[in-house]
């Protein structure tokens, strides 16, 4: 089998594995922002349910995440038989939620090394808080998340794989059946070329975005 | 008429005791310089007098309104606008870094204090004109040497037309060659008539400048008065062992 016909079969997985990628970027990222100023609150019942997403997120498998999501909801009591999902809609809300919890804690980090001088010299001029927040502060921690949120995001192409599992199709799950159907190990080759394709578009997109945000 | 008048003011780091009851007024038009060891509450102090700390007891009027009272602090609005009457210039400057010199200006007015964009952006051109940097409003503060970034935090200072300045160690972070250029702005906005508090440790610049030189220790104002009471005819012995460790100081520093 040719390449070029393996790449045609490929690409119908493309969409959906874009479609999760850009997706729960869109979603945890604005979701992570959130829940990292939640997390620095002085207020207790703010900060501590924030706290305690953040730590079951990140300390179990996305992938059992995922099958939790999609098969485990439905099951349980009187709640379940509204948490039906379609598993691509699954599939998008535990990656986002999975994510803004990486992004909730790569964002604390950069709000935590914004001086603090920044703040008084906003006070002393009298800006509000919303002001300061997002004239001030945010911008100053973009650069400093970038190099982080560029990880992340190369990471997160990565594990859109996993939604295979939960038997949505997808570039790897196709790769797969062409191995098992042509009995050569050519679309893995491809697969990982497609993969490869994006992270580079992303690796640019982050090292110009690190430039443009070189102050 | 006293611009800003404080009574009794004490402040506590948990058990560091920083200031044990510190009078001082400050009236309309007048310089005030406070020296002292590093330690002695002198940045403390300053900072209390704009609220960027809080003071555990005494009172802090500006004007004719209060800050603070027996320890009891006005509503946020109200200390908003009670602040908005000072400017400070810090020791490390708190430019913005991702804005420009004229962004750095004019963002206060136009957020703050509503300026129209013509009105600020004047404004911005009279200030920068008055610090000497308007060839350099376009330039992000990395961009700058240490004296023009301080030139640039005494004009964002200025664009909200304070009638109080406070300085706190102006000069401090800067390399000797470079403190010059700010002294001199500092010396002429003194010499228009502009309030001042300035924490600093430029003895020179306090004998010449100073209408009046606060000398703190340990906490209190252990002394007060004209430069020349100060400088030359004191026998305060803290105050002597003081001016005499700045002096060696000096001198083991070349190019001052």
């Amino acid at each position: 089998m040719k390449i070029a016909n393996i790449s045609k079969i490929l690409l119908m997985g493309i969409g959906n594995t874009v479609t999760v990628f850009a997706v729960t970027l869109f979603f945890s990222i604005p979701l992570g922002l959130l829940l990292s100023f939640m997390s620095m609150s002085k207020i207790k019942v703010i900060k501590a349910p924030v706290r305690v997403f953040v730590f079951i997120m990140r300390g179990t498998p996305l992938m059992l995440q995922l099958f939790f999501v999609c098969f485990g909801l439905p099951f349980l009591p009187y709640v379940g038989q509204y948490l039906v999902m379609d598993r691509f809609v699954a599939a998008c809300v535990t990656f986002a939620l999975n994510y803004a919890a990486y992004f909730c804690e790569i964002f604390r980090g950069g709000l935590l090394s914004v001086d603090a001088g920044q703040y008084e010299a906003a006070k002393v001029l009298g800006l509000t808080k919303w002001h300061v927040r997002t004239k001030i502060v945010i911008p100053q921690m973009i650069k400093i998340v970038l190099p982080a949120v560029s990880n992340e995001s190369i990471t997160l192409v990565k594990d859109t794989a996993l939604i295979t599992t939960i038997g949505v199709t997808e570039t790897l799950h196709y790769a797969k059946s062409l191995v098992n159907s042509t009995a050569s190990v050519l679309p893995y080759g491809v697969a990982a070329a497609f993969y490869l394709g994006m992270t580079f578009v992303l690796t640019k997109l982050f090292a110009y975005l690190e430039r443009k945000y070189a102050f | 008429m006293n611009i800003i008048h404080a009574v009794g003011v004490k402040k506590d780091f948990g058990a560091l005791e920083v200031l044990k009851g510190v009078d001082l007024s400050v009236s309309q038009g007048e310089v005030v310089v406070i020296i002292g060891p590093s330690g002695s509450g002198k940045s403390t102090l300053l900072r209390c007098l704009i609220e960027l700390e809080r003071i555990d007891e005494g009172s802090i009027y500006v004007g004719d309104r209060a800050l603070v009272e027996n320890g009891v602090y006005a509503k946020e609005k109200d200390l908003r606008e009670i602040r908005q009457r000072m400017g400070m210039v810090f020791q490390h400057f708190n430019l913005f870094p991702h804005m420009t010199v004229w962004k750095n200006l004019i963002l206060a007015p136009l957020s703050v204090l509503k300026m129209d964009k013509k009105e600020a952006e004047d404004r911005a051109f009279e200030v920068l004109r008055q610090v000497g940097l308007l060839d350099k409003r376009d330039e992000l503060p990395k961009n700058l040497s240490g004296g023009q970034k301080q030139r640039v935090a005494i004009a964002r200072a200025l664009m909200m037309r304070p009638d109080i300045l406070l300085f706190d160690e102006p000069t401090s972070a800067l390399d000797p060659e470079l403190t010059g250029e700010v002294l001199t702005v500092m010396q002429d906005l003194a010499r228009n008539d502009s309030t001042m508090v300035i924490v600093t440790h430029e003895m020179e610049f306090a004998k010449n400048v100073a209408d009046r030189v606060i000398f703190m220790n340990e906490g209190v104002i252990a002394l007060e008065g004209t430069p020349k009471e100060i400088f030359e005819n004191s026998n305060h012995s803290r105050l002597l062992s003081f001016l005499a460790r700045k002096d060696t100081s000096a001198e083991a520093m070349p190019s001052t």
